[in-house]
């Protein structure tokens, strides 16, 4: 098996050809999506704040912006800043790609209205360079796969996560790599995520991050773990907080953890990752697509819609209900797991064939709708 | 009819995906074939013994344990937070002390 995708200089295999046209701040969105609206085949990757962040959280910033710029699925990138500063730290973090690279810095450009019609005519040139690539058979040790859910029920831990976990298992016995986030998911129940560790060190970082999230936590006067699970779990079936982690973790499959990562940090070698973020969607995906997800696998309950701007989200649901009521935001349904008996192995095979699909280019239903966002996480105040 | 989802070959409790009555039999899906009888009623989402388990044995889900039982479970009990003791991270033991 292989899939259809775009070889990079650096080694790497995008399953998109996109321009991506990048904000360095706030203040620039604005022209991102002027440029955007102008030009086919380009996506507008905008964000909040930057100007007036400071030591690890304006760093953590530039590095996520960096990092999906990076990412295999953008061909080429513009930068588009306010002043020439900020805009190098953004453009000189996506270069070492050997990906084209271009900047817009408004300041100098005099106005919106010229930064903007410069940014038309260098993203119209991109956008036909990157036609000119085809898309190759590639083998899936190329691919690195977020594991993601959202909106979660009972169906989320019986159907729609195991079915991920299956398709996670096989992407890494092929060599590629899963990486599932969300720190506070795991928190009561670290020991048995960190007993899949392959080696003390990588164990130690997992549960170092597990029990940072959970001090930060308190230190805002928050018990996050607090008595979980709470009553309307346990009147929902769930017993114990095991129980409950173990639903949420099983989409990252079942294969040794080799490695953990800072926010938006790329993996360095095969196997599945943690990658320590948020819990909500939208800031930790984008943390996944800057640490090079070409791809996020995404199991919904209840109903979560929204997708990542540069690695499309694929939407898995075990309710056969929402995926009737969100047909329109639903790419994979696995209810048959609970309907007809069929077995996770055998609807777990048919995402994967499904997921190779769309990184052979099949598109997902928050592509075409636009339901696409990004946030980066926030690890400070603002001065 | 009462459905019971298995999700590990391992598993020695299934989950309900239909509401179940006293008495009622459980036909079981997933990663084991066959069928409990149910003896009491069950809600939805609620888990079934499909193996005898001994007082402080595991209860295994998803081929992990998830806790352990706090006395002997038949076949077709339920199982839940009535007979079943969490053997929770370190940071909970901690609290406790």
């Amino acid at each position: 098996m292989s899939f259809l995708g775009y070889q990079r200089s650096d080694g790497s295999a995008g399953i998109r050809n996109w321009v991506g046209v990048m904000s360095v701040m706030d203040n620039c969105n604005p022209v991102t999506r002027a440029i955007c609206d102008a030009v086919a085949g380009t996506i507008p990757i905008t964000t909040l704040f930057v100007r007036g962040q400071y030591g690890k959280d304006l760093k953590i910033s530039y590095d996520t912006l960096g990092g999906m710029g990076r990412n295999a699925n953008l061909h080429a990138v513009i930068v588009v800043g306010l002043e020439r500063t900020s805009t190098e730290e953004v453009a000189g973090r996506i270069r070492n790609s050997g990906k084209p690279v271009e900047t817009i810095i408004i300041q100098d450009l005099g106005s919106t209205v010229t930064a903007t019609a410069e940014g038309m005519r260098k993203a119209a040139k991109l956008a036909i360079a990157a036609s000119h690539e085809r898309r190759i058979a590639l083998p899936e040790s190329l691919l690195t796969i977020g594991v993601e859910c959202g909106g979660s029920d009972t169906t989320s831990g019986l159907a729609g996560n195991p079915c991920v976990g299956r398709v996670a298992d096989r992407i890494i016995d092929l060599g590629g790599r899963i990486i599932i986030s969300e720190t506070a998911e795991f928190l009561g129940a670290e020991d048995l995520f960190a007993a899949r560790a392959i080696d003390a060190g990588v164990k130690k970082a997992f549960l170092d991050r597990v029990r940072g999230h959970e001090a930060e936590a308190m230190k805002q006067g928050v018990d996050i773990r607090g008595a979980n699970p709470v009553p309307d779990n346990i009147r929902g079936g769930l017993t114990t907080i095991e129980e409950k982690a173990l639903g949420a973790m099983i989409k990252a499959g079942t294969r040794p953890l080799v490695g953990v990562l800072d926010y938006s940090e790329a993996p360095s070698r095969a196997g599945l990752h943690f990658m320590a973020t948020p819990a909500p969607a939208v800031e930790s995906m984008t943390g996944l697509a800057a640490g090079g997800c070409q791809m996020i696998m995404f199991a919904t309950g209840v109903g979560n819609t929204i997708g990542n701007m540069v690695s499309p989200t694929i939407k898995v649901t075990g309710n056969t209900n929402t995926a009737r009521t969100f047909t329109d935001n639903v790419d994979f349904d696995v209810s048959d797991v609970l309907e007809k008996g069929k077995t996770i192995t055998e609807l777990g095979d048919r995402l994967y064939e499904f997921v190779i699909g769309v990184a052979s280019g099949s598109l997902t239903t928050s592509e075409v709708l636009g339901q696409r966002e990004t946030a980066i996480s926030r690890f400070g105040p603002t001065i | 009819m009462i459905r019971g989802i298995v999700l590990h070959s391992n598993d020695n409790v299934a989950t309900l995906i239909d509401t179940g009555e006293a008495g009622g039999s459980c036909k079981l899906q997933g990663e084991k074939a066959g069928q409990v009888k149910l003896a009491a009623a069950l809600p939805f989402g609620h888990k079934v013994a499909i193996a005898a388990i001994k007082k402080g044995g595991p209860v295994i889900k998803y081929g992990q344990v998830i806790g352990n039982v706090t006395a002997d479970v038949a076949i077709g009990e339920h199982v839940h937070v009535h007979n079943v003791e969490s053997q929770r991270g370190r940071g909970d033991r901690a609290k406790k002390e």
